[in-house]
């Protein structure tokens, strides 16, 4: 791979602008995550532990998205290797910033939590952008939080940490199990399929 | 030897069939790919250039077998493709995407930057260069993806409807550009433009209903047409295509359409 290569793939896939969106996305978790009273109940920082891995995550997906995917697909080298590297260093990245909004209490709604549902939103992500598509791979994922948000709100049962997983304090094992679940099959369908094409075929 | 063989390809949409046992092979020369919309044309096209699996059948490109994963890497290399809609990036340059193309191609990074040059000065748009490919107008960004095809010099190239969008010259300039292209590789043309055919292909392949409905010569296709009775069009090759295309449906076969054909000529 040269470099000039590696750039125009960062670029192709707006790279800078994913980064660069991160960051902002970071930002307004910390500073949303500022005007709660998390330390007298953590449990007020779970808008922001389950939203702002939901917003990284869209964001993630979208730079999956390749305009010319048909002249992606006659690339001489197998695809599986760009995708991984792509996936895990945006990845990589959100869990690096996304914490800093909740720094302590690393027992219940704390960077743990945030990197456990960061790593779950994009796994999901991921397996949506080759179920339907790179820019739509926002949307499950979307319902899928925003369903559990409601519906999760006082509810109290063996089975909620695997469906609830991105409600629970980051101790709960069962909810981290779904989570690398999700990130993991995420990631392999990814690698193997990339994301689906979009647009039309004779 | 031909430099693609294709034994008994097929190939499914959903419940469709796109190409139905499928036998044809291309050697050196350009190679006309004519048919009916829906008749199978990108689908074959797509097959050639490796983007879809075929559901059956054996595909050899330039002696390698393209169902073996380890040889795909080589036969890409030695290939370009035009899709019918190849995308582009809205932020790339002419040279950037034609350069990034190249990349995907594995050209030595120091051969690139002469090659790019050199593809995009062959369709004409060397005082384009370094212009945003969103700011060209259909026509040109038509060529930007014959030169993104040409620029490793591929031995083999698939153009799916190459000329749809370029005006009258430019189609005249693409024509040439095609004949000096098939004197060093093996060309496949898929158009609906009989005019393209007939002024730049050596051979002429009719698909239809997902196999062939004739083979033969721009000439022996012209041939057809000035000899067919009752078929409409406004030359003789247009008439030979409507044709062939109704002795095949009649007749079912691409060999019992050719005899009729013949018998008809004569």
């Amino acid at each position: 791979m040269t470099t000039s290569g590696l750039l125009l793939y960062a670029r192709s896939r707006t790279l800078p602008r994913t980064v660069a969106a991160l960051a902002a996305t970071a930002a307004l978790a910390v500073w949303a995550a500022h005007g709660l009273d998390a330390y007298l109940d953590p449990s007020r920082r779970v808008p922001v532990v389950a939203l702002a891995p939901l917003a990284a995550s869209a964001l993630i997906g979208a730079s999956l998205y390749s305009a010319s995917d048909e002249l992606d697909r006659t690339a001489v080298r197998p695809w599986w290797r760009r995708r991984l590297v792509h996936l895990l260093a945006l990845t990589a990245l959100a869990a690096a910033l996304l914490p800093w909004a909740v720094l302590g209490h690393t027992s219940s709604f704390g960077p743990p939590a945030m990197i456990r549902n960061t790593l779950g939103c994009v796994g999901l992500t991921a397996a949506s952008a080759v179920l339907l598509g790179a820019r739509l791979s926002w949307l499950p994922v979307f319902a899928y939080v925003s369903a559990v948000y409601v519906a999760a709100a006082g509810v109290d049962g063996g089975s909620v940490p695997a469906w609830a997983w991105l409600m629970q304090p980051a101790g709960e094992r069962g909810a981290w199990l779904v989570a690398l679940v999700a990130f993991a099959a995420g990631t392999v369908l990814y690698l193997l399929r990339g994301a689906r094409a979009e647009g039309t075929r004779d | 030897m031909p430099t693609i063989r294709v034994t008994g390809l097929h190939v499914r949409h959903r419940k469709t069939v796109a190409l139905d046992s499928l036998d044809v092979d291309f050697g050196p020369g350009v190679h006309g790919l004519l048919g009916p919309n829906g008749a199978g044309k990108t689908s074959l096209i797509r097959v050639l250039a490796t983007v879809a699996e075929p559901a059956g059948g054996r595909v050899e490109i330039l002696g390698e077998d393209t169902g073996d994963h380890r040889r795909l890497g080589d036969v890409r290399r030695r290939l370009g493709y035009l899709p019918q809609d190849f995308g582009y990036y809205p932020g790339f340059t002419v040279r950037e995407f034609v350069a990034y193309v190249a990349w995907l191609k594995e050209m030595p990074a120091a051969a690139t930057p002469s090659a790019v040059e050199r593809a995009v000065a062959r369709v004409g748009l060397a005082d384009r260069i370094d212009a945003k490919v969103r700011t060209l107008s259909g026509g040109m960004v038509r060529r930007v993806g014959i030169a993104q095809a040409i620029v490793n010099a591929p031995q083999v190239l698939l153009f799916d409807e190459p000329t749809a969008g370029l005006d009258p010259e430019q189609r005249v300039e693409f024509r040439e550009l095609l004949r000096e292209l098939g004197t060093s590789a093996t060309v496949i043309v898929s158009t609906h433009l009989v005019e393209d055919v007939a002024a730049a292909c050596t051979e002429v392949t009719l698909v239809d209903e997902g196999r062939v409905a004739y083979r033969g010569t721009p000439q022996s296709l012209a041939a057809l047409g000035e000899t067919a009775v009752g078929v409409s069009g406004d030359n003789p090759i247009e008439r030979g295509y409507t044709a062939a295309l109704r002795a095949h449906r009649a007749h079912g076969s691409a060999a019992q359409a050719v005899r009729t054909l013949e018998g008809t000529a004569r």
